[in-house]
This record gives C-alpha cells, sequence and structure tokens, in this order.
C-alpha cells in the first residue's frame, strides 16, 4: 500500500517538476537575487558589500521616491474609478445585446490585441498639444482653442489610465461575460416572473454571483497599475516635473537611467513586492472573514 | 653559349617577376596576414537601411577581408544605449565594437565595462593626435585610452527659414535675420508665433533633454569658472551649485520664454530629440537648439530642402557665448584581446576614423559624402577630433567637392568655432546625465506652472543632486 502511495508521489513530483525547475529559474532565483542585491552596495550588476538597509533608507528619502510612491496610489485610485466598473458595464451591455453580441465582443476586445506601445504612441497623437493634435482639431471645429494635455500635472495620470482603460477594458470585460454567461438563466426567469425588472435583476442575481470574481480581479487590477511603466515612460517620461513618475518607472531610472545602481533599482521593487503583498494580504483577511461569515 | 645566356636571362627576369607580383600584392592589398581574430561590429546597417549605406558597409567588409584576410568579421545590428549595454558587458555578449554618446564613456570606464585599446592605438601611431579634450573623456586616470571620436558635434540652433520668411525675418540678401543672443531668440521667437501660429522655438524638455539643453543656456548666463553648475573643492568632494544667481538668472529666462514671450512648443515636456527634429523639419517650430552633427534629421528624414535649412551658432547670452561640444565615439567590449584591438583600430582606419587617407579610405569618404548627398541631407564641413592638419585639410577638399548647401547659412556656425568668437565646453564632468534629469525637473516645473517658485525648484535639485554625488562619488 505504502510502495503504491510511494509510486503515485513519485508521479505526481515528476509531473511538477518541469513548473517547479522554470519556476525556481525564472521566479523565485531572480527575486531572492533582487532581495539579496538591494541590501548590497553595487557596482552595476556585481555586488560590492552588504549595507543593510541603507539602500531603502536612501532612496525613502528622497523627494521623487515620495512623489512616485504618491503617483502610484494616484494611478491605482484613478484606475479604480475610471477602469473598475467599466468593464462590468460592458459586459452587462454586450451580454443584454440580442443583436451582434459577437461583433460587439471583438470590437470591444480589439485595442487589447494591439501592442501596448503601439496604443501609447496612437493616444500620444490624440491627446498632442497645439493645433495638429486629433482632440484639439475636434475640439476646434466648436470653435475652442488649442490645449495641452499631457504638459499639465493635474491631468496627467487621468489620461494616462484612460488610455491604459481603453486597452485594457474589453479583455476583463470577457473575463465578466465568461462568469455571467455561469450564472443559471432560471434564476433570471424566476426573477422575470416574479416582476423583478432589469436593474433588479442586475443587482439581486448578477452582481452577488460574479462578486468573487469582482474581488479577484480588483487585486489582480491594483495589482497590475501598481506596477505601471511604459504608458508613463512612453507618453510622458514621467513628466512634466515627475507627475507622472511611477515606483517602476523609478526603479527602472535607478537601473538604467544614467546611474547603474541596481542596488537601490532592487530596493524600489522589494518595496513595491512588499507593499502589493500587504494588500493583498488585507484583501485575502476580509474576503477570508465574509466567507466565514457565510 | 649565347643561346644559353640569352635562356638564363630569360628565365632570371621570370623569377624577378614572379617575385616581385606577390611583393607588390602583399604591400597594396594584405597589410598583415597573421592577424588572425574574430570581431563583431555593431551599429552595422540593418537590412532595413538604404541600399547606399549597406554597399558601403559591404565595402568596408571587403576592404578588411583583403587587408586583414585572417580577420573574421561579424555584423551586428547592436545599436547602444546604456540599459541594454550593461548587461550585455557583464554577460560577455557585447559586440566588439560599439557607439555610446561622450556622456557615458566615463561611466563606462569607472565601471569597467569597456576595452583598453592604448596599446593598439601606438602601434598605429595615432595615439598622440587626439584632440587633448577627446582624451579627456575617452581615458581613465592613468591615461590609458578606452575609445575613439566617432564625430565630434558642436552644439548651435537649427533654422527652418519658411518660417523665418513667413514672419518676414529675412535681411536683403535673402538669408534669415537670426538670433545672435538668447534675447533675440526670445524675441524674433515671439513675432513668428505672432505671425505665423507656429512655435518660435522647439524645447525638448523630456528626460534628459530639457537639463542638457539648460546647461548650455546657463553658461551663457556665466554658470562656469567659480559659478560652475558642479566643481571639486579643495578636498576634492564634487559639489553642485544650482542656486547661484547665474543660475536661477538662466532658469528666469526659461521661464520667461513659456509665459512671457510663449515661444515654446505645445508639449515641450514630452518632446524629445528626434521630436523636436520632427518639429522643425515639418514647420511647425521655427528654431532648435541642436548641433552640426543631426542636420539630417530635420531635412533628409523630415522633408524639409536643404535651401529652407540653416545652421546658426548658440546664441550668447548676458555672460558668455559658449557652446556645448560633444559627439559620439567608438567603445570596445570589456572582453576584446590584444589582437582584437588591433583589428579593431584597422576597421576604424577603413571607415577613416583614424587620421589616415588612402584611396581606399578616400572612396570611402566619397561615397559617404554622395549617399547624404543624394538623401538630401546638407553634406558640411566636419569639425574633425584628430590634430593632424594636413589630414584635416585633405578631408575638408573632398567634402567641398560634395557641398549641397549655400554656406551663407552655415558659415556663421563653422566661422565662430574656427575663429574662437564662441568658447567649446564639453558637458558637465561628472555624471552629467543623472545631473540633466535633475534640471529638466526643474525646467518642467517652470514651463508647465507660472507660479512656480524657480529658486526653491533649483535648491530641491540641488540638494538631490548633491546627495547623488556624495553616494555614487564623495562618501566611496
Amino acid at each position: 500500500m505504502s510502495g503504491a502511495r510511494g509510486l503515485e508521489s513519485a508521479k505526481a513530483w515528476l509531473i511538477m517538476l518541469p513548473s517547479l525547475i522554470l519556476m525556481t529559474f525564472f521566479v523565485w532565483e531572480p527575486l531572492f537575487e533582487s532581495v539579496r542585491m538591494s541590501l548590497y552596495k553595487t557596482r552595476n550588476v556585481e555586488l560590492v558589500r552588504f549595507i543593510g538597509l541603507e539602500n531603502y533608507l536612501s532612496v525613502m528619502k528622497k523627494d521623487d521616491f515620495l512623489q512616485a510612491l504618491t503617483n502610484t496610489f494616484s494611478y491605482t485610485f484613478w484606475s479604480l474609478l475610471i477602469g473598475f466598473l467599466l468593464p462590468i458595464v460592458l459586459a452587462i451591455l454586450i451580454g443584454e445585446t440580442r443583436r451582434g453580441k459577437g461583433f460587439f465582443r471583438t470590437v470591444a476586445y480589439l485595442p487589447n490585441m494591439l501592442p501596448g506601445l503601439a496604443v501609447v504612441i496612437l493616444w500620444s497623437s490624440f491627446f498632442s498639444g497645439g493645433p495638429t493634435g486629433v482632440l484639439n482639431i475636434l475640439l476646434s471645429t466648436f470653435g475652442i482653442p488649442p490645449q495641452t494635455y499631457l504638459t499639465r500635472a493635474d491631468w496627467v495620470i487621468p489620461i494616462i489610465i484612460l488610455i491604459a482603460t481603453w486597452k485594457g477594458a474589453g479583455a476583463t470585460a470577457l473575463i465578466y461575460m465568461a462568469s455571467i454567461a455561469g450564472i443559471s438563466p432560471e434564476l433570471y426567469e424566476a426573477a422575470t416572473i416574479d416582476g423583478a425588472n432589469v436593474g433588479q435583476r442586475i443587482f439581486h442575481i448578477l452582481l452577488p454571483a460574479i462578486r468573487k470574481l469582482t474581488g479577484t480581479l480588483l487585486i489582480l487590477q491594483i495589482i497590475s497599475v501598481f506596477q505601471i511603466m511604459y504608458e508613463p515612460m512612453v507618453l510622458t517620461k514621467g513628466g512634466p516635473d515627475n507627475a507622472s513618475l511611477s515606483l517602476m518607472q523609478l526603479m527602472w531610472q535607478y537601473a538604467f537611467g544614467g546611474s547603474m545602481n541596481y542596488g537601490k533599482a532592487s530596493a524600489v521593487a522589494v518595496i513595491v513586492t512588499i507593499i502589493l503583498l500587504l494588500m493583498t494580504a488585507v484583501y485575502s483577511y476580509f474576503n477570508r472573514r465574509e466567507s466565514d461569515w457565510e | 653559349m649565347n643561346r644559353f645566356i640569352k635562356l638564363v636571362s630569360l628565365l632570371l627576369a621570370l623569377c624577378l617577376v614572379l617575385a616581385a607580383v606577390p611583393f607588390a600584392y602583399a604591400e597594396d592589398e594584405v597589410i598583415d596576414a597573421e592577424l588572425t581574430c574574430t570581431i563583431t561590429l555593431g551599429n552595422w546597417p540593418p537590412d532595413t537601411a538604404a541600399d547606399a549605406e549597406k554597399a558601403l558597409f559591404e565595402g568596408y567588409r571587403a576592404t578588411m577581408a583583403r587587408q586583414y584576410p585572417n580577420v573574421t568579421l561579424v555584423p551586428d545590428y547592436y545599436s547602444y544605449s546604456l540599459s541594454n549595454y550593461v548587461p550585455m558587458a557583464k554577460g560577455h555578449t557585447a559586440p566588439s565594437i560599439f557607439q555610446p554618446p561622450f556622456t557615458d564613456p566615463q561611466l563606462l570606464i569607472s565601471q569597467g565595462l569597456v576595452g583598453d585599446v592604448t596599446d593598439a592605438l601606438e602601434q598605429f601611431g595615432v595615439l598622440d593626435q587626439f584632440s587633448p579634450s577627446y582624451v579627456e573623456m575617452l581615458a581613465d586616470e592613468n591615461g590609458r585610452i578606452y575609445g575613439l571620436p566617432r564625430d565630434g558635434y558642436v552644439l548651435g540652433m537649427h533654422i527652418n527659414i519658411d518660417l523665418f520668411r513667413e514672419a518676414g525675418l529675412m535681411t536683403e540678401d535673402g538669408l534669415p535675420m537670426y538670433p545672435r543672443t538668447l534675447q533675440e531668440m526670445a524675441e524674433y521667437g515671439q513675432i513668428i508665433r505672432e505671425k505665423t501660429g507656429k512655435a518660435g522655438l522647439v524645447f525638448p524638455a523630456s528626460e534628459t533633454y530639457g537639463g542638457w539643453l539648460f546647461t548650455n543656456i546657463a553658461w551663457n548666463f556665466g554658470c562656469v569658472g567659480e559659478n560652475a553648475l558642479e566643481y571639486q573643492d579643495e578636498d576634492g568632494r564634487w559639489v553642485c551649485n544650482f542656486t547661484s544667481p547665474e543660475c536661477v538668472a538662466a532658469m528666469e529666462f526659461i521661464r520667461d520664454l513659456k509665459w512671457k514671450y510663449d515661444i515654446l512648443n505645445a508639449d515641450a515636456t514630452t518632446t524629445d530629440w528626434a521630436g523636436a527634429h520632427s518639429l522643425l523639419g515639418t514647420g511647425e517650430a521655427a528654431m532648435n537648439f541642436a548641433a552640426d552633427d543631426s542636420v539630417d534629421q530635420p531635412t533628409a528624414n523630415k522633408g524639409l530642402p536643404v535651401d529652407s535649412f540653416a545652421l546658426i551658432p548658440f546664441p550668447a547670452g548676458p555672460e558668455g557665448r559658449y557652446a556645448l561640444a560633444g559627439g559620439t565615439c567608438y567603445m570596445f567590449s570589456p572582453d576584446i584581446t590584444g589582437d582584437q584591438a588591433i583589428a579593431l583600430m584597422a576597421y576604424l582606419k577603413v571607415l577613416g576614423k583614424l587620421p589616415f587617407l588612402d584611396d581606399e579610405i578616400i572612396a570611402g569618404m566619397r561615397a559617404d559624402y554622395a549617399a547624404k548627398r543624394d538623401r538630401g541631407a546638407p553634406v558640411l564641413p566636419a569639425i574633425s577630433a584628430w590634430t593632424d592638419e594636413s589630414y584635416n585639410a585633405a578631408k575638408q577638399a573632398i567634402i567641398d567637392e560634395y557641398c549641397n548647401v549655400d554656406m551663407r547659412l552655415y558659415n556663421d556656425f563653422f566661422d565662430s568655432i574656427s575663429e574662437g568668437t564662441i568658447t567649446l565646453k564639453s558637458e558637465e564632468p561628472i555624471f552629467a546625465q543623472q545631473l540633466y534629469r535633475e534640471l529638466t525637473a526643474v525646467v518642467q516645473r517652470v514651463i508647465t506652472r507660472e507660479g512656480a517658485d524657480v529658486t526653491k525648484a533649483l535648491l530641491k535639485a540641488e540638494e538631490s543632486f548633491q546627495e547623488y554625488l556624495d553616494d555614487e562619488y564623495n562618501d566611496q
């Protein structure tokens, strides 16, 4: 009996082995190295000497770190405000569509198929200041003079989030649609027989049914937006005056922006990881408590 | 007997001829058949490059194959950036030769990420012919050389003549009435804005560009010598100084360009070097701070005809007339061997980048200038990084043959350099990129917030950069 169990166990390990090897080399080892590097004085990628938390203290006392941290939370806030509900609304609208559902589904997903950099460059033309910007051309038909958009510190983060949402909302909507499709039609029928209108069906059947998924996608969205980098890097280079600088961009600047300080870059990366772990833990805690109540 | 003597004489003559032919071949073609190695060549033109450019490099390869038959050349399309180079150097996969800008050599040298070619240069007899300022940029503290200048450049200003003409800023000779001073630049820019609706000046202020251009303006406001943006104190510590009255005045001038004269392009904080050239080339801006090595950008690349384009000296400020001198250099993988270093110098000689002229090199130069002319790029006098006068004169004579522009639109620029009416100055000596980044943030602040406190913003940048200097140098 125990021999058979041992064989089963060996088989299980064998099945897992490729994944374990890949995870070890491509996930855990780099993670470990990053943490290790953050505790060292570095000379490009070489570790020179152990300096404890000095990199962390040095990074955190600089104004640009505080600015990048605030900006990153701002990105998250705006992404939740602009981009969290939109996929749910899209999913419901497409789900309720009687004709051309496939067409609308494809159209909604289309931006996600475009390369990220192409999307950013496309939108940079749209928001370009001066008379040749697409938005300014549109506004000029209403007699509104050319405006600047990406050079305004207050506008730049919402604009970047708008672009990211345009690209990503369709894909998230598809996930919601798949979940919505799994809701038993009998529930809707019963509700309709009981006289529930569309709004009541949404609030009392659909939204509770996708609540778990919503929670998961919420945390995934926060994790994703917290690591925002290429959009501000291409669109604004973190400007104006660091107004769109994200933590990941700050990390890139330490590593590749001229100083090659990989120790400090790793420190920023570890700080981002810790913040995300904390946020995920908080979410998991409340999620578990809620499950316990149920 | 007579017949025998004739036969012997004939045989001797034949032997002499046969002996002489390989000798001549060896002298003219094969320079070193013993040198055996492989070199990988970064910045090789990609398949999408112009046919003329590809043919030019294939010609270089053929010449190398004749002169150094046992040196294998491996084309590599690698284009340098600091971020992609470091992992390659550490992973021993960097190409044997690559082309960084002059802001990076000292950093790469100090980090041990580039190869030493001093001995190879000595072997070629050119070690003492560098312009001293270039030696300073490309050597370590022991005088060992790690790079060679590719092109020197001097920062000036590109002019879109069409917009000057539209604004009525032309002389009776049909030449643009260009600004001699920064103050005139602001005033002319204002006229252009009013008369054409286009930006008077494109000011790329993204990433590090804003700080880079600001340093030159700051020099002209007096940020040199004891007011320099960074200097070494008596203890050898590097100190930055962004809050001198001169630096504050320079930054206030930048603020005025936006809020008083309103001559800047709309999205200055997101405009980069390429974007600036694009705006000038497409007629969206009239002036752009740019150098002689990028005259092909607004013209050949963006379609501005060469007769609508002028290059003028960097406008003078209230305290001086300086122009940034820099360029691109060749540097080498840290893994190169002695033989590879010699092969690389031979390759650069074939490219005409060492101060030698022979038929092959002259043919290469002619092909290069002809390609430029065919693309619609101005063919201009070159600013040499070598001190060899005969070499420089010979090179100029070839350039003159291919010159495709009205030199009246360029003479002031080149004369200001040769006559010394403008002072050439290399980039700030230490951690220039980081300095530019800090100053770019200030530039961005003052051109996006009308009420920005210039002194306070500069003080913040100064503290931040000083901390950086302390971390990276002073406290090491």
